[in-house]
């Protein structure tokens, strides 16, 4: 065991994985609205100095990570310098990818493609609903491990990123297969005129008629609302459908509703410490690959949350559930299956460091 | 009316219910016009500046306000006539916004007699107290302490106005602004900090010399909320400013805001900037400026082009006026240097 392990470090330390950590999430208008949380930048590179040791440990030779101006990524190289001038040189590699900076979220995308380009075996996202869909949308065949910092943490996981940094390992180096590794999502795919959006949990048709502050907050905005997902424990606007059905993420449906002055208040969370009546006059079961018309005349559409498409009069925005969304890593099924085969088993602290 | 057409013509009738469809309560036709004529009137009164003060005639220093229009406008759709605001080095934005009046703003810069302060402060301390304009200010986080003295007043009074402090990057690295913030919370102020990051305190990087890197992440040190808004979308700016003010009028507490924007003119006017990528304001100008985007979203919305020029060319009258009268206007006089003194002589 311990041998096959030593050799698995050396043999593949070209194995690469990315890191992707948006300085702009969790900072929206729901920090004022809705007493939603706060992720320093600081705390965002902590989190990934606490995922370089595990992938480092468990034989990841290399990690990508996007740039940014905000200092996470300065505060992450500074860590790597003092780490290697101390002598703890268990970190894997650290490169940067050479890409220009906008501030927004195309740096992520450009950033996932760059790293589909090297042939990265997975994406760790730290952000929001929002950064998960963009890089998503960008590389959608990219398995991606997922560590909340935004405002709603429906989609992406709120974990220890020590812990996802172990489950990223074991499917990098292909210690715990991908059948077991990756988990299926669904998506929303909304179409107006040429452009295609996709959602990873909601996309929320608003009577607002500009992206303005992006975020949905009041109720009374909500004029339409269609989720892949809506468990019931969520937060955010998936919650009002999941206190009507509450549906899976894995089943292969979602579901549409409409609000009508004179429908049925439901109570849902639908932003963090906000919990009011949103009242619902229709509800319906989606089907897979059915193009679904948005009824309102014009406004804008939230996507997992944020407002990111206006819409006027004449123009006819359509939205379909899909069931080849990304796939993202299973942290605990992953490490469960690495614990039953023995494979965290039988380590001694010269081999950890050597 | 727009909406009930569409209805017919469509015959979706099942979702549109008695409900207005609109930005907002307060954003109407007539909201957005001034919202319009706000920025246009910033812009225009820049620009004009800006080739005023190459000929050489205007006195002192002047900095530019031209690509932020947004945020100050954004912000004090919101406030009242008694409402206060404590501004920047780079103040004629929200003095305008604020109300202020142009003519007696150029005036001023011209350091004339007719001017908003007589001729004696120039662009750096151009103030208005009926209008509830604290001040243009020479020293960087000068206005959180002001701010949180008129909120302050406001709270034992009880007349539910509402203080704001605009400051800048280079400000929030000062210990005033600090403290300022520090004391809102302890005082349970009614203020919102507006921090408008423009990327440059001078010609220093704010991502080289803010530590932590948002000016935002600073709000959860203090017990506020802090929030980032894109400077260059007026609608962002104002949904965020709405909340934090009205936050702050119903006994709420004190906001950050940080907006993200930047100056499409040196820090001051005769900066090189040397230490700008070249093309780095023209892209700016062209992709993402407020008056733009502004009336591109608007005219699909129900506004006509035709509205929003007739609105350019009033204020291009308005601020040709205002020129040539700063230009025919009086200096002040010898004796005006011993009015408006704390000692008389």
């Amino acid at each position: 065991m311990e041998n096959e392990w030593t050799l698995l470090m050396i043999k593949n330390s070209d194995i690469t994985v990315g890191v992707i950590a948006n300085p702009a999430s969790g900072r929206d208008i729901r920090r004022l609205t809705a007493k939603a949380s706060v992720v320093s930048i600081t705390e965002k590179a902590n989190m990934v100095q606490r995922l370089l040791g595990p992938l480092g440990a468990l034989g990841v030779g290399r990690v990508l990570m996007m740039p940014d101006t905000t200092g996470i990524a300065a505060a992450v190289r500074r860590a790597v310098e003092n780490n290697q001038a101390r002598g703890r040189m268990s970190w894997p590699e650290l490169v940067f990818l050479d890409q220009d900076l906008f501030g927004g979220p195309e740096d992520s995308q450009t950033a996932a493609r760059l790293m589909a380009d090297v042939g990265v075996r997975i994406i760790v996202i730290l952000g929001g609903d929002g950064t998960h869909r963009v890089v998503a949308s960008s590389v959608p065949d990219m398995p991606l491990a997922t560590l909340s910092t935004g405002t709603n943490n429906v989609f992406p996981d709120w974990r220890e990123s020590t812990v996802t940094g172990i489950a990223t390992a074991l499917h990098a180096t292909g210690r715990v297969g991908r059948d077991i590794t990756l988990r299926p999502n669904k998506q929303l795919r909304v179409v107006l005129d040429e452009r295609e959006e996709i959602a990873l949990v909601d996309a929320c048709v608003t009577r607002l008629s500009h992206i303005g502050a992006r975020a949905v907050w009041n109720p009374e905005t909500i004029s339409e609302l269609f989720v892949c997902f809506a468990e019931a424990d969520s937060i955010g606007l998936s919650s009002i459908a999941a206190m009507m059905e509450p549906i899976s993420r894995d089943e292969p449906r979602g579901a549409y509703l409409r609000c009508a002055t004179d429908g049925r208040q439901v109570m849902a969370p639908i932003a963090p410490g906000v919990l009011e009546p949103v009242a619902v006059g229709h509800f319906e079961i989606m089907q897979p690959d059915i193009p679904y018309p948005v009824y309102s005349g014009h406004g804008s559409i939230a996507l997992d949350g944020e407002r990111e498409i206006e819409f006027r009069p004449g123009q006819h925005p359509e939205v379909s559930l899909e069931l080849n969304g990304p796939a993202t890593l299973d942290v605990p099924a992953t490490i469960s299956a690495a614990v039953e085969s023995g494979l965290m088993v039988g380590w001694s602290e010269q081999q950890m460091s050597g | 009316m727009a909406q009930s057409v569409y209805a017919a013509i469509t015959g979706r009738y099942d979702y549109l219910i008695n409900e207005e469809n609109d930005v907002s309560e307060t954003l109407n036709r007539e909201g957005l016009l001034k919202a319009y004529r706000t920025m246009r009137t910033i812009r225009e009164f820049e620009e004009r500046v800006h080739n005023d003060f190459a000929t050489g005639e205007i006195p002192g220093f002047v900095h530019l306000y031209a690509g932020e229009e947004a945020s100050a406008t954004g912000v004090c759709m919101h406030l009242n006539g008694d409402d206060y605001i404590a501004s920047t080095h780079r103040g004629h934005g929200h003095c305008i916004a604020k109300g202020v009046d142009p003519i007696g703003m150029m005036a001023e810069i011209w350091g004339k007699k007719t001017g908003s302060c007589k001729g004696k402060g120039g662009s750096m301390h151009i103030a208005d107290l009926a209008k509830g304009m604290l001040g243009a200010n020479g020293i960087v986080g000068g206005g959180g302490p002001l701010i949180c003295g008129t909120a302050l007043a406001s709270k034992i009074k009880g007349d539910k106005t509402v203080g704001v402090c605009f400051f800048g990057d280079g400000a929030s690295n000062q210990g005033t602004i600090l403290e300022a913030m520090n004391l809102a919370t302890v005082w349970n102020l009614p203020t919102v900090f507006v921090a408008e990051n423009n990327g440059y305190a001078e010609t220093t990087s704010s991502s080289w010399s803010v530590a932590c890197d948002n000016i935002a992440d600073r709000a959860s040190a203090f017990g506020m909320p802090g929030v980032i808004v894109d400077g260059f979308d007026f609608f962002a700016v104002y949904e965020a400013a709405e909340e934090a003010i009205k936050r702050a009028r119903e006994g709420g507490g004190p906001t950050l805001i940080e907006v993200k924007v930047s100056r499409y003119y040196g820090h001051f006017e005769g900066d090189q900037q040397t230490y700008r990528a070249s093309g780095e304001v023209q892209k700016l100008r062209e992709e993402k400026d407020c008056l733009l985007q502004f009336r591109r979203r608007v005219t699909s919305n129900g506004i006509a082009d035709a509205d929003l020029d007739a609105i350019d060319e009033q204020v291009l009258a308005l601020i040709e006026d205002s020129v040539v009268r700063a230009k025919a206007d009086p200096k002040p006089s010898t004796e005006d240097l011993l009015t408006d003194v704390y000692v008389s002589y």
